[in-house]
């Protein structure tokens, strides 16, 4: 599943990130990686999402949370 | 976890640079290299005090500062690369990165670099740390953020770090001075040293390709790049400058075998290989996080989360936001209006008198007492007016972006930006043109992408800040009586749909190639902005505006002075004493009246106020004024005798037809060249060619809205 369904609170594991190679190359510099474990801590206008990642709070847009292939965490 | 060591250390090795050409025998160059948000810049600023300069590196679009960072044992220039998540390079801020610490063949490289690490987040720091280190260039790691790290918990063992990494590290507090002794050792030992930090051991696979890829990599090339980073850039298919695509096809090839092995199906193109690369490189700095850094606690929510609860939420994020956008444009209006009325004010009064009086004492002749008093004194007395402005805006940039706010404000109203191709961020210079464009304009700096700002810079002019609602109110009050409200309101209104409208012109034509970015912003926790950093920051800003513009706008006021005290064709009176209308200033405005005759308002009065309102539109009334031998009228809104002489000249030029020519007159006025100063700001922001790029286009706009306002005003009124 894409983030871009995900509820404020859930935890989730990045699976693949998908879209252009810039675009990816940009989310993996900020460490979505395979494995990573993120949770959604917050849901802005039209569809954008603030995430935890690690010590690290990204914003991302509808589009992106489209592109992050996801599954529930088990931890 | 496998036992393999963290890192390979490469004692043995000599250091890359000690016998290449290009390294001057002068000051040591350190350079600042570091996420962003993360404390380089003031770090930067901390070490090099007043000692800096900002300017483009040479040869390249990018903004970089230098500076001195004087040490007992010497001097070193010190240079703060623009902030970066990785050496790939997207922009080209981080490809200036990326060539000077990898391609020998530049000029000016670092001998040393201070890596400026977040350690309340640090694996995503590490990541740039890895690849830093890979190209052997000497580090000193500069941990910052300790103090909010250690209130989460967060304890780093710093001996055991700089022992993996094969690098000192050092925690520092730059705003309190902390740990910059320590630093400054480092880095000198760092200097005398040249020893190039441990290689970061990506795992198994990954180490015996990229041996295999060692191998064969032409030799011209390792005399240019480091043997390890050229490796590793050729497996993740960057093209390199100088080495041959085929070299490159090759490392890829040796590289298939890595996504063979993938259990999933998920890695297939070999593109994906850089996306194993970076798999390991983050798993390089979770290893060494699990080895180097202690926690205590689980602090999940922490006081940040639960402030960006409330600022970035789907109800109260949009309010919040114009919210705080209603203080910028308050701030920048209000406070700085008595401030700027007081300035110049003291420069009519005061300064001028006493000029005046000294130069009748010097009996000096009337042309140079001319020159100085409505030339020098006039023009500094312009752009000093604009100093508080522009110091209150810098202060509340500081502000906002160092709290941490900014970014938060950009993922807000970022849907509402995109419509006309430009981030959240754009919003704020937008919105501060309102009450004045030159702060404006150089609010733009909150873009990080170079053609954003190029946009953004072209919009602001369309924006109507307040010196044209003082003509605006004084025409609409002698043309419309008691619906001048409504006219001046209809002004703010086309002005916003001039903004949306240019826009979507410029993102159809010039600024075609700007692809839609998707959003993903770091929000950085929230921090209590300090004194000393937003006062370093706001007078480095203002000094750098005061650089640029002041000659312009001096020349400019001169110029209009000269051309109103120099008679025409042999008119009456000499130099200085012949009346406007026979004067250069007045043939001139008779030059271009013509031109907009077809805007229903081709006569030589109008024209000479939208001449002066090219310098300023606060000039524009008294223009007006002086061109029916009047004064200045004492109450600017009220236009006294001025009204019936403006009637007039509106109900011949336009043939009867005055209403459609005086509003196509307000909206020429609202679409073309704001003032001198925002031109001088343009050109700082912008550079000189989009600037005049920019003018001709409003010119251009402005002339086609008036005369299609009045044509087809024309046929109804």
């Amino acid at each position: 599943m894409t983030l871009r369904g995900c509820a404020v609170g859930s935890r989730l594991e990045v699976c693949r990130v998908t879209g252009g190679r810039r675009h990816r190359r940009r989310l993996i510099e900020l460490g979505f990686v395979r494995g990573a474990v993120l949770s959604v801590i917050g849901r802005g206008t039209m569809g954008g999402l603030v995430l935890a990642l690690g010590d690290s709070r990204i914003a991302v847009d509808s589009f992106t949370a489209e592109t992050l292939l996801v599954k529930p965490a088990h931890v | 976890m496998s036992e393999r060591p963290l890192t390979r250390l490469v004692l043995e090795k000599p250091c890359c640079d000690a016998d290449l050409p290009g390294v001057d025998e002068g000051h040591a160059r350190v350079a600042l290299v570091g996420n962003p948000n993360v404390g380089k810049s003031t770090l930067f600023n901390v070490l090099t005090g007043a000692r800096q300069r900002v300017g483009n590196w040479p040869g390249k679009t990018v903004s970089v500062a230098r500076g001195t960072w004087r040490t007992p044992a010497g001097e070193m220039t010190l240079i703060d690369l623009p902030g970066t998540y990785s050496l790939l390079p997207d922009s080209p801020d981080e490809a200036l990165t990326r060539d000077l610490l990898v391609d020998r063949g530049m000029d000016d490289r670092p001998d040393v670099v201070v890596l400026t690490l977040d350690c309340s987040n640090l694996a995503r720091n590490l990541y740039l740390l890895a690849q830093v280190m890979e190209t052997g260039v000497p580090i000193v790691v500069a941990l910052t953020m300790v103090d909010i790290a250690e209130s989460r918990g967060i304890r780093v063992d710093v001996g055991r770090f700089a022992e993996l990494i094969g690098a000192p590290v050092v925690p520092v507090v730059p705003r309190q001075n902390r740990g910059l002794d320590a630093l400054r050792d480092a880095v000198e030992g760092a200097l005398a040293a040249r020893r190039p930090p441990g290689e970061p051991d990506l795992g198994e696979d990954v180490e015996a390709v990229l041996a295999e890829v060692t191998a064969f990599l032409p030799a011209d090339a390792l005399l240019r790049y480091p043997e390890r980073w050229l490796a590793t850039a050729l497996l993740t298919g960057e093209t390199v400058p100088g080495v041959p695509d085929e070299t490159g096809a090759r490392a890829r090839a040796a590289g298939a075998g890595l996504l063979a092995g993938d259990d999933t199906d998920d890695l297939d193109d070999l593109d994906d290989l850089e996306i194993v690369v970076a798999e390991q490189r983050y798993a390089w700095a979770h290893r060494l996080i699990a080895e180097t850094v202690h926690r205590k606690g689980d602090v999940r929510a922490t006081v940040s989360d639960r402030v960006d609860r409330a600022l970035t939420s789907r109800w109260a994020g949009l309010p919040i936001f114009f919210l705080v956008m209603w203080g910028v444009f308050i701030l920048t209006t209000k406070i700085a209006a008595p401030l700027q009325t007081g300035l110049q004010d003291l420069i009519d009064g005061p300064v001028s008198t006493g000029a005046a009086h000294a130069l009748r004492g010097m009996s000096a002749p009337a042309w140079l007492s001319g020159l100085v008093l409505n030339g020098i004194i006039a023009g500094v007395g312009q752009l000093l007016s604009f100093v508080p402005l522009m110091a209150i805006m810098f202060v509340l940039l500081s502000v906002l972006e160092d709290s941490g706010y900014m970014a938060r404000a950009a993922f807000v109203v970022d849907r509402l930006m995109r419509l006309i191709g430009l981030p959240g961020r754009a919003f704020l210079p937008l919105v501060v043109g309102f009450g004045c464009n030159v702060p404006a304009l150089a609010g733009t700096r909150i873009l990080s992408d170079r053609r954003h700002r190029l946009l953004t810079g072209l919009l602001i002019p369309f924006v109507s800040c307040s010196a044209r609602l003082t003509v605006y109110v004084l025409v609409a009050g002698v043309f419309f009586g008691s619906q001048a409200g409504t006219v001046v309101f209809a002004m703010y209104v086309l002005s916003i749909v001039l903004v949306v409208g240019m826009g979507l012109l410029l993102r159809g034509t010039l600024f075609r190639g700007m692809s839609y970015e998707p959003l993903v912003l770091d929000l950085p926790p929230y921090r209590l902005p300090t004194l000393r950093v937003i006062g370093t920051q706001t007078w480095q800003k203002l000094w750098a505006f005061l650089r640029t513009a002041s000659g312009l706008i001096v020349a400019t006021v001169t110029a209009v002075w000269l051309l109103a005290s120099v008679p025409a064709g042999g008119g009456q009176g000499g130099f200085g004493r012949t009346p406007i209308e026979h004067s250069l200033f007045g043939s001139t405005a008779r030059v271009v009246a013509p031109a907009f005759e077809p805007a229903g308002f081709g006569d030589w009065h109008p024209s000479a106020a939208l001449i002066t309102g090219f310098v300023a539109k606060e000039a524009v009334v008294s223009t007006v004024a002086q061109t029916y031998s009047m004064g200045k009228p004492a109450d600017e809104h009220r236009a006294g005798s001025l009204g019936p002489a403006l009637r007039q000249t509106f109900e011949r030029t336009s043939h009867g037809h005055k209403i459609p020519a005086v509003l196509a007159f307000m909206v020429f006025l609202l679409a073309y060249t704001p003032c001198m100063t925002t031109v001088a700001a343009q050109r700082a922001e912008l550079g000189g060619r989009m600037t005049l790029f920019g003018i001709g286009m409003q010119l251009v706009v402005a002339w086609l809205l008036a005369v299609a306002v009045f044509q087809i005003g024309a046929m109804f009124l």
